[in-house]
Order: structure tokens, then sequence, then C-alpha cells
């Protein structure tokens, strides 16, 4: 059985993945304050994580600003989609085999 | 690194609850225009019902056509922008009936008074914002039940100012709802 990814395991940084991998592919990514909203995360526990993924090769920032307002959107790499992806095939591995283990 | 069966349900039922808040957060931000958009129609329609009731007639079918044009428009930049359809020729076809069923039963209850027309029709569709709100998000049922309660809190008390208390509870209502929408 191959291994569970580390970077991706973690829950707020699986979280961020799966909401960025629920998008439509015609929509590039999400912004910072809607990934905060949807994963409930702190300003500063949100970024450590994204900054963890963007390391990974998994996300990539994009600044901007929106007037004077700064805005940063976060949006899935290809690797980055296919790690998740495969992060949650082996997680439904996981379940798959002990269902199939005797107690 | 390994775990044990209830990590695995634990981190997919996570996979799969954020991915509804996503869904639900885009219908929500693609519909909030839609909202607004027929907010301001609505409150319009009420205002000039009120200002030249002869014409009533005329300025609601104007309200209408204006309202499914400009939800073709915006059906149309949203699916450049995004590849998701708020406004097609389905939901075009479902409008149509409802309109026909509404125009119906006006016909069959004999509503004869503008203001019972204009209640019907207010709470004939927010009864289906009511039911669309139970598949698609629970503030679609807020914004219908909360504009219902204000329209028959209209029809029995607002007396002659029933039209622009319309104007203020069901456009201004669906104008606020949508913004709020937005931020949710």
């Amino acid at each position: 059985m191959a291994e569970l990814d580390e970077i991706i395991h973690q829950p707020l940084r699986l979280k961020i993945m799966a909401a960025l991998n629920a998008l439509p592919p015609a929509v590039a990514g999400l912004e910072f304050s809607r990934l905060k909203k949807l994963t409930g995360a702190t300003d500063g526990n949100l970024g450590a994580h994204i900054e963890t993924l963007a390391r990974a090769g998994y996300v990539t920032l994009e600044k901007a600003f929106l007037g004077k307002k700064p805005q940063t959107t976060v949006t899935a790499t290809a690797a980055g989609r296919g790690a998740f992806a495969r992060h949650v095939a082996m997680l439904q591995e996981i379940i798959a085999a002990s269902a199939l283990r005797p107690e | 690194m390994g775990i044990e069966r209830q990590e695995a349900l634990e981190a997919l039922n996570d996979v799969a609850q954020i991915a509804r808040r996503v869904r639900q957060s885009r219908i929500y931000q693609l519909s909030s225009l839609l909202m607004v958009m027929w907010g301001a129609l609505v409150m319009a329609g009420n205002i000039g019902s009120s200002l030249w009731p002869r014409s009533a007639g005329f300025l609601w079918l104007g309200v209408h056509v204006t309202g499914i044009a400009a939800s073709f428009a915006l059906g149309a930049v949203s699916y450049s922008r995004t590849g998701t359809r708020t406004f097609d020729s389905r939901m075009f076809v479902a409008f149509l009936l409802f309109i026909a069923f509404g125009i119906f039963s006006c016909w069959l209850g004999n509503f004869n008074n503008p203001r019972q027309i204009g209640t019907f029709w207010a709470i004939y569709f927010m009864l289906v914002y009511t039911v669309a709100g139970l598949w698609v998000g629970l503030a679609y049922v807020a914004i219908g039940l909360s504009i219902t309660a204000l329209t028959l809190i209209g029809y029995f008390f607002a007396g002659e100012w029933f039209e622009p208390w319309m104007a203020v509870v069901n456009g201004g209502g669906l104008i606020l709802g949508g913004l709020w929408m937005r931020r949710s």
C-alpha cells in the first residue's frame, strides 16, 4: 500500500485542498478571505498552511489589488490536484481494507 | 504514515463537507446578483404601480420582460467567466410555466384588486425561493419566509401604503437578501 501524503493529510491543509478541488475547471482559484470562511481557520493559521502547500508545489498564490484592498488568490496546481486525488483514493482504500479485515 | 479507519472516515467526511460548502457558496455568489437585480426591478414595479395604478399591468409586464432579458445576460456573463450557467433555456421554460400557472390561479381565484394580486404574486414567488432553499441553501428559505411574512403583514395592516410597503419589503428584501448571500 502506498504512503499517505503527509503534507495534504494535515486537517486544515486537507480542507484547503478539498475546497480548491471542488471548484469547476473554469474557475481559477479561491480568495484568501473565502478560504478562511470555508475552512473556519484564523488568518495566521491559514496563511502558514497555504505557505506549506505552496512550498510543496501544490498551490500557487497570486497577489493583486482590488482598488486599494490587497487580494490573494490561491489556486491548486496540476501536481496539487493529482496529489489530492491520490490521497482521497488512499483514504478510501484504507476504509475498504478495514471493512474486509476480520475483527 | 499509517492511519486507522476512523481517522480516514473523518478525513473523507471533512472533504465532503468542504466540497458541499464550496458548491453552496458558489450558488450563493452566482444567484446573489440575480436576486439584487430582481429586487431592484420589483421595487421599481411597486413604486410605479403606486404612482400610476392604471398602468400597473404594463409596468409589471415590462418588469418581467426586463428581468428575463437581464437574467439571460447575467447568465451568459457568468458562463463565460466561470463555466456555470445561472439562467438557461430550461429555467426560462420553467419561469414561463410558473407565470402561466400564476395567471391561471389569479383567474381561478377571481383576484380582482391590486392588493390581492400583489400579495399573491409576492407569496407565490417566495414559495419558489423557500422550496428551492431546501435543496440549495437555508439562506433562500430565510429570505422566502421573511418576505412572505412581511407581505402578509402589509396585506392586512398597510392600508393605502400597501404598494410602497411592498416596494420596501419585497424589492428591498430581495436586494438585502442578495447582498447577504454574497457575504455568506
